[in-house]
């Protein structure tokens, strides 16, 4: 066997040591002699690929007009590897962009990934800089400029408290995100409905391969190398009406303040509202730490939500908590009456009432009228800190509402265990519940809490979770998701309660000494509130909430004007215009 | 311990060094950023074969012996399996377990390997009567048609490629040989009339020369000339991709914006590289995926174009090392089921290098071919990780008889 061995190995050693010396002897010819040819070809033509941006989803309105829409734009990219070698590439681009070139070239060194792929260097370019890169191309290797897309806004709606606006991934965002999905400079929703869907509204990016030259500018396609088409994002159909919010955005310009306008039979957000706003569009490209701190330090304080962030003490409206928490212990009785000279005395402190002269003898359903502090002072102290506290946590006040937006504020609602924390314990007196009574004090709500709060007493107990998206709908395939309404049950309450407080809120616009008759609409049944919260850093806040029509309300709302002073006077009438807006396009509103 | 004692650390060191060229290509290859997944995947599978190389190596040789028609037909089902289950890019060549893919296809080659070895081993194999050829051969051709179905032509060829030379080695004459590969030559001339004439008559004379018979040379005759008028009516038969390729390959067809792009793409890579290379994660061409087989089929091109001629002749030395170590153990064992497993396992080598490697360079047509140790995947890795491992036990044991 030794032998027969010997001769086969001969064999194959000989066919091993000829396959191999083929092998060098074709390697030592492409890469030694023929080097030059191929090195030039190397130059010549190169494969990248480029990511294709899918559309990202479009917002729309209940009745299908196009809210936030999807715009061509340009930017510039870089291609570091051919970008950093050239010295007149680096300088020649930052003059363009109007950047300084030691800037630009350590922002591309720290974005960078590897020499080969696209850094995008800046965002929503115009034409001038557009044509001059065209016609400096030959001067600038490595530096290109591509169609990607923005956002904007046709129907004349910026709202980005609501909306949000898109801004570049962070480094810190990109490792949190799983998804591979995601690259450096691609954009990602942030704050508002673009964040909140933002995994619905990004499509999923295609990729096609391009042929460049030496200076990264393409040659031709490669459709023989399969790219992937873009798939796009998915459209969602809002809750919000597209008229009302504009209706708002004109009536609260100039002013400080928010609203919140639901439709309390599913918890569909019909609008919502903060001003003073900003331009989503400062966020397209990275902001400065200029720009960032005239944002952060403007005193209007415009990144602020006001109608879901921000906390109010509620004044006046608050009443109506009270009234309920009175009705259903049976501390307060219907016929029952208190006289009010204009103001009331608790030990040593006068707490006044609003009108100077006072009230005279009233009821609940008067109180509620009138809005008359004196009569809740009494009643606040009849009623109790433990009471008041525990109904307002049966109304979820103290708790977020869950609506689909990012930073909700919880609210606060003081108990005696919050003021023996804060004060001591003994050491805090009942005159903290008087103005807990009356909506002021520690007590802290926001726009929407009370917008809630309107929806539940509007429907007599129940409650729907606010919500702003009521389709999602996939535009490559045409299938939708409809989330559906969220219902949660009020306990503690009963539907007895729940009509006085209605009735009052009927007399507040309707009644002949109602503090709500700005907002009162022939025809609607229009259910009210007034509010004018002290504040010890201005005018008061002026707030209105309410419902329409009194039996099965379609609408139910907040507004609130940030040191507008009377809410009567002030809220009340943007209130009407809400409801005039709101119903003279709902025919079918009305009829019911 | 005698454990130690005979290890041929040379192998293992050669192995190794392979090894990290193949990951430090991947790591290239693949390069996005923060995230390297295939060149971590690539080094777990890596750890773990050498984990299961070092089981191979100390289990006796007698198990591998002795089940070997077991390991055999576990492979085989597993081909049937994965015919059902399996996945791939419209093929089915991986089962999914998990996180981990598995090819069973180069399992297969194993168990195969294993089941011709045993069953050539035998001291009563004269290897000249049908009976015995056609057995040898279905051992081989069975695994061979189920990965075709997959389809999966590269690796059914290595099936087809291990069978002939492991039969010479183990006895097969020179004269039977000749009659196995005369059909080839026919398939290869059957194109042309002029070519197909001029073959047939040479192949003629030499069975006559051969003075065995008149039943010998007529048989021969007609399955030539069958072979010959069969190949046309199967080409056709082919797929539109596997013709282009064998075209393309032939240079029959110029297709520099197709199928012949990825081969030109390739040698430009190679080429560019030249004698230093231009550098790690510098290469050009590699960085900008051009090929979606450029961490697994053409992992070479990495190397020639980072490299250079120095890094790609240092991966040819590796490898014609390990080659020809192969072939050298597998004459100084003692036992002939050790010989004819060490020295399958180098041909399984030895043509996948030679394929994949010259299809980079354009000497050879596309195939898919993984090139051992260095193409990512897992199943690949280990699997030549334990045909090293057998390579190894037979050398450890090389003073023994089975």
């Amino acid at each position: 066997m030794v032998h027969e061995y010997q001769n086969l190995r001969r064999v194959y050693l000989g066919i091993v040591i000829g396959l191999f010396i083929i092998l060098v002897a074709r390697l030592a010819y492409l890469q030694i002699f023929s080097w030059d040819t191929y090195y030039r070809e190397s130059e010549r033509n190169r494969v990248r690929d480029v990511v294709i941006e899918a559309p990202r989803g479009l917002l729309l309105d209940r009745n299908g007009e196009i809210m936030v829409d999807n715009r061509p734009a340009y930017s510039v990219s870089v291609i570091p590897y051919e970008f950093l070698e050239s010295q007149s590439a680096t300088s020649l681009l930052a003059s363009i962009l109007n950047e300084s070139s030691v800037e630009l070239v350590k922002a591309v060194r720290k974005e960078k990934i590897g020499n080969f792929s696209a850094v995008k260097v800046k965002r929503h370019i115009d034409f001038s800089v557009l044509s001059s890169i065209e016609e400096y191309r030959l001067d600038l290797p490595g530096v290109f400029y591509a169609v990607d897309s923005k956002r904007y806004y046709p129907a004349g709606i910026r709202a980005p408290h609501l909306f949000g606006y898109l801004s570049e991934i962070t480094r810190d965002e990109l490792s949190q995100v799983e998804d591979r999905e995601y690259r450096m400079g691609d954009l990602i929703g942030k704050n508002g409905i673009e964040i909140i869907y933002e995994p619905y509204l990004r499509g999923q990016s295609g990729v096609k391969y391009i042929e460049v030259d030496v200076l990264g500018r393409e040659v031709r396609e490669l459709p023989e190398l399969a790219g992937s088409s873009p798939q796009s994002g998915k459209n969602l159909y809002m809750t919000i009406d597209a008229d009302v919010q504009r209706y708002l955005e004109k009536a609260m310009e100039g002013k400080r303040g928010a609203a919140v306008v639901l439709d309390p039979s599913n918890g569909e957000v019909l609008a919502i509202m903060s001003k003073p706003d900003y331009d989503p569009e400062i966020f397209s490209n990275p902001l400065t730490p200029e720009i960032w701190s005239a944002l952060i330090n403007n005193e209007e304080h415009p990144l602020y939500n006001r109608a879901c962030q921000s906390l109010y003490p509620p004044g006046s409206i608050y009443k109506l908590v009270l009234a309920a928490a009175g009705l259903e212990t049976g501390l307060i009785e219907l016929e029952e009456t208190v006289t009010c000279y204009g103001s009331y005395r608790l030990g040593r402190r006068q707490f006044k009432c609003w009108k100077e002269k006072g009230h005279g003898e009233v009821n609940l359903l008067d109180a509620i009228q009138q809005s008359c502090n004196v009569y809740f002072y009494k009643k606040g102290l009849d009623v109790g800190l433990a009471n008041w506290s525990k109904f307002s946590r049966f109304f979820r006040f103290g708790s977020k509402t869950g609506i689909d937006l990012p930073n909700e504020g919880s609210g606060l609602v003081p108990d005696a265990v919050y003021f023996d924390a804060k004060y001591g314990v003994k050491k805090w007196t009942r005159g903290l519940t008087l103005n807990l009574a009356v909506g002021q004090g520690e007590l802290l709500t926001t726009p929407l809490q009370m917008a809630y709060f309107a929806m539940i007493v509007g429907n007599e107990g129940t409650a729907f979770r606010p919500h702003l998206v009521r389709k999602i709908e996939d535009p490559n395939t045409g299938e939708s998701i409809e989330p559906g309404r969220e219902r949660r049950q009020i306990v503690g309450i009963s539907k007895s309660t729940y009509r006085t407080i209605k009735q009052g809120m009927y007399l507040v616009v309707n009644g002949p000494h109602g503090t709500g008759r700005a907002s009162w609409v022939r025809g609607l049944n229009v259910c009210g509130k007034t509010g004018t919260a002290q504040n010890p850093h201005g005018n008061s806040h002026a707030w209105f909430i309410g419902f329409a029509p009194k039996d099965n309300p379609k609408i139910a709302f907040c507004v609130m004007v940030e040191n507008g002073g009377g809410g009567g006077a002030v809220a009340a009438p943007i209130a009407r215009g809400i409801l005039t807006t709101y119903f003279r396009d709902n025919q079918l509103a009305l009829g019911q | 311990m005698s454990a130690i004692r005979n290890f041929d650390v040379g192998l293992v060191i050669a192995v190794v060094l392979l090894i990290t060229f193949g990951l430090t290509a991947i790591y290239s290859a693949t390069y996005v950023g923060e995230k390297q997944t295939e060149f971590t995947k690539q080094l777990l599978w890596a750890v773990l074969g050498l984990v299961v190389l070092t089981a191979v190596v100390v289990t006796p040789l007698k198990s591998y012996y002795k089940n070997a028609y077991l390991l055999y037909g576990l492979s085989v089902i597993l081909l049937v399996v994965v015919l059902f289950v399996g996945k791939g890019a419209g093929t089915r060549r991986w089962i999914a377990l998990g996180p981990a893919w598995i090819q069973p296809a180069e399992f297969a080659k194993i168990g195969t390997l294993l089941a011709l070895s045993r069953y050539l081993s035998n001291e009563h194999r004269k290897l000249d009567n049908l009976r015995e050829l056609t057995v040898a051969f279905a051992i081989a051709f069975v695994p061979l048609a189920l990965v075709m179905k997959q389809p999966d032509l590269g690796s059914a060829l290595v099936f087809l490629a291990l069978v002939l030379p492991v039969l010479h080695w183990a006895g097969l004459s020179p004269a039977i040989l000749f009659v196995l590969l005369a059909p080839l030559a026919s398939l290869l001339s059957a194109f042309n009339y002029y070519s197909f004439l001029i073959v047939m008559i040479l192949l003629s004379v030499t069975f006559l020369l051969c003075q065995r018979g008149l039943t010998f040379f007529l048989v021969n005759f007609i399955i030539n000339i069958g072979v010959g008028i069969l190949t046309p009516i199967v080409w056709n038969l082919l797929k539109e991709y596997q013709k282009n390729r064998i075209l393309t390959f032939l240079g029959l067809v110029r297709d520099p914006h197709g199928l012949g792009y990825q081969v030109i793409q390739s040698k430009v890579a190679i080429g560019s590289g030249g004698l230093l290379g231009k550098g790690f994660l510098d290469g050009t061409q590699t960085h900008l995926r051009f090929l979606p087989e450029q961490h697994t089929d053409f992992i070479f091109c990495v190397i020639g174009e980072e490299f250079g001629f120095i890094g790609v002749f240092l991966v040819l030395a590796l490898f014609f090392y390990l080659v020809v170590k192969g072939i050298r153990i597998s004459t100084s064992v003692k036992s002939k089921f050790s010989s004819v497993v060490v020295f399958g396992a180098t041909i399984i080598f030895l043509f996948q290098i030679f394929v994949n490697i010259g299809m980079t360079v354009g000497i050879m047509p596309v195939t898919g071919l993984p090139l051992p140790f260095l193409s990512y995947g897992g199943s690949s890795l280990l699997a030549n990780l334990i045909l090293v491992g057998l390579i190894l036990n037979a050398s450890r044991k090389r003073f023994e008889y089975l």
